[in-house]
């Protein structure tokens, strides 16, 4: 019989943290899998755009910006970079015979010359920025800062409008299309250039929210990006490469079996655990728990 | 008869020569200068590169991405100091690497073999993590300090020995080691196994239609280049007495599969090279800025988007085309080409 302070104390919070967790991991490993399922393209570079949105967020911030203007500039600023990117690099190499291990080698170079400029722009230390939304809540004797419950908030709107614009509007069905089938796609009219572009830079857009977002909780430093990203491919695998449900699912229960997992572990050896999850679903089933994006 | 692959090795060999001679004058000239430490980096440099080596063999002739090799490598590694620590003798502790590294990338190659492009490459990718992260967290492995203090040994050849600190000795020593591992490549391309090999990377399929079993020519090829890596890696505590779960990591992973392409993928040669490149580009612009990694970053782009075939690929074709047009059956050389079929991917 579990007692009702252990419950309270200790088996709550880490609940709340891992949703936290989770829907932050949800929004990054999103534009991942919105970016492999129509593009094709393993983004090396993804993590890089997230600790690029934190450090964006940071000088936004140091300039005497309000926290609610920085999250709706944030996503802005990083769009043209994000075309950029897909116009100057990606698109060059697209017909390419190799292009998954030739986008995924430019992704890789790219991820390491944005680490060493964020490195010269801001220097190596560790930025802690404040939170802006301070205090917390008691819900049920549980005590959760309005922080968290503003992320997990936020993050689950984000979320929802991101699976409503994919299933849900005319935009969404020519997305599917094209990742479904790119060229009867194109024959019926839908600028498919213009929807992979799009589409990449929207995923890096969610990648700069999520790092905008959880600047304050995390703390922002140049190699950020390294070690959520290899927890963001995770989820991506194990939920499905492509798939957008199969990203929420496995974020959710990664990022719990994370938080919990601790409880009864050392907390270093979650991390092994996890990416063992990942090899496990690699070997025995690759395309993840749901399928790709524009397969039903 | 003279296929394409067999000139294309050949024009490899004359790169490698000059290599070769290039690294002997380096010797000769570090020798008169009374230089220790570019010989010791170029020593260095040379063990990075049989892990480039072993990249550019998957990559480049079985078409398989690998962003794990540093597993094999670190496992190589640290194998050989755990022997050190115990008895200082360098074959011994060679000995345990080549267990260590044949168990662990049977193993290793049974996992990762079941899937394909660019699965292949992401499930190398965190397997090489998961090893990391759990010699990381073994305190008996030294956890995140690794193992330090490993002694200077001796090495016994069969009529003289050496000591490890002598920089002329021990760098010879690797150079023989890892201009071996290329000879041993090359000749392997040359068996049938090894164009089994090459015929998986241009059609799979037909691979087993023809009666080979994919699954053993895969996993032979996987563990071939776990051994160059892990014997490479074996030699690394005897250089620099210490070694880390860095060794493990992403980042050395990556460095090699930047050797590889950058040097040329396919061309083997090519990786060594590329590993001393950008060893030498680290060492003399960390010499004035420590922001290195980007100028590696941006010349690793610039060979992916405009110079495919790497830097000693790109040489290799000239060398080549002057081998054809020397040839007295030019057009007999043409025919078959390995490149030719585009290789299926996942």
């Amino acid at each position: 019989m579990i007692d009702a302070d252990y419950l309270q104390f200790i088996l709550a919070p880490q609940v709340i943290n891992g949703l936290v967790l989770g829907v932050a991991i949800v929004l990054v490993a999103l534009g991942l899998t919105i970016i492999f399922g129509l593009l094709d393209v393993i983004n090396m570079s993804h993590g890089e755009f997230y600790a690029i949105g934190a450090f964006g967020a940071l000088a936004l911030a140091s300039v005497g910006l309000n926290f609610w203007v920085i999250l709706v500039l944030v996503p802005i600023l990083m769009i043209p970079l994000a075309v950029l990117v897909e116009r100057l690099l990606i698109s060059r190499v697209f017909s390419t015979k190799d292009r998954h291990v030739t986008t995924l080698l430019l992704t890789f170079g790219l991820a390491l010359i944005a680490e060493d400029v964020l490195k010269i722009i801001f220097g190596p230390n560790t930025h802690r920025p404040d939170t802006p939304i301070s205090g917390a809540t008691e819900i049920f004797g549980i005590i959760i800062p309005n922080y968290r419950m503003f992320l997990i908030g936020i993050g689950s709107l984000i979320i929802g409008a991101v699976a409503y614009t994919v299933y849900g509007t005319r935009l969404g069905a020519m997305v599917r299309a094209a990742a479904y089938d790119r060229n009867m796609a194109a024959s019926l009219g839908v600028p498919v250039r213009l929807v992979y572009t799009g589409a990449f830079a929207f995923g890096v857009a969610l990648a700069g929210i999520a790092g905008a977002l959880l600047a304050p909780l995390y703390s922002v430093f140049p190699t950020m990006g390294r070690d959520f990203i290899l927890l963001a491919f995770t989820v991506v695998i194990v939920g499905g490469m492509g798939s957008i449900w199969g990203a929420l699912v496995a974020g959710l229960v990664l990022s719990q079996v994370q938080a919990l997992a601790s409880l009864f572990i050392p907390p270093v050896w979650t991390e092994p655990i996890v990416f063992a999850t990942m090899i496990v679903f690699l070997m025995f089933r690759p395309q993840g728990l749901f399928g790709k994006i524009g397969h039903a | 008869m003279l296929d394409r692959l067999t000139i294309s090795m050949r024009a490899s060999h004359v790169i490698a020569l000059t290599f070769f001679a290039v690294a002997l004058c380096f010797a000769l000239i570090a020798t008169l200068l009374g230089d220790t430490f570019y010989m010791r980096l170029a020593s260095e440099a040379l063990i990075f590169g049989g892990l480039a080596l072993s990249v550019d063999f998957l990559l480049g002739f079985v078409g398989q991405l690998s962003l794990g090799q540093a597993l094999y490598f670190g496992i190589g590694a640290y194998a050989s100091a755990l022997v050190l620590m115990q008895v200082p003798s360098f074959w011994l502790a060679l000995g345990g690497a080549i267990l260590a590294v044949l168990v662990s990338s049977l193993i290793g190659g049974l996992i990762v073999n079941r899937v394909r492009g660019i699965y292949f490459a992401l499930i190398t990718f965190g397997l090489a993590q998961v090893a990391a992260k759990v010699v990381y967290n073994t305190r008996e492995l030294g956890a995140s300090d690794g193992i330090i203090g490993i002694p200077v040994i001796n090495i016994n050849l069969l009529f003289f020995s050496f000591s490890a600190a002598n920089p002329l000795a021990f760098f010879l020593f690797v150079l023989a080691i890892i201009m071996g591992f290329y000879l041993l490549a090359a000749w392997l391309l040359e068996t049938p196994a090894g164009r089994a090999m090459i015929a998986i990377r241009a059609n799979e399929q037909r691979v087993a239609f023809l009666g080979y079993s994919v699954r053993n020519v895969r996993l032979g090829a996987y563990v071939f280049a776990a051994m160059i890596a892990g014997v490479s890696g074996a030699l690394y505590p005897v250089l620099r007495g210490f070694v880390s779960p860095e060794l493990m990591y992403f980042a050395t992973s990556g460095n090699a599969v930047i050797a590889a392409i950058v040097g040329g993928v396919g061309t083997l040669i090519g990786a060594i090279i590329g590993s001393i490149l950008i060893v030498g580009a680290k060492s003399v612009i960390g010499s004035w800025t420590e922001h290195h990694v980007i100028f590696i970053g941006i010349l690793f782009m610039a060979v992916v988007l405009f110079m495919p075939k790497g830097i000693f690929g790109f040489i290799r074709e000239r060398i080549e085309m002057r081998m054809i047009r020397k040839a007295s059956a030019p057009t007999e050389a043409k025919t078959s080409d390995e490149t030719g079929v585009a290789g299926k991917q996942a």
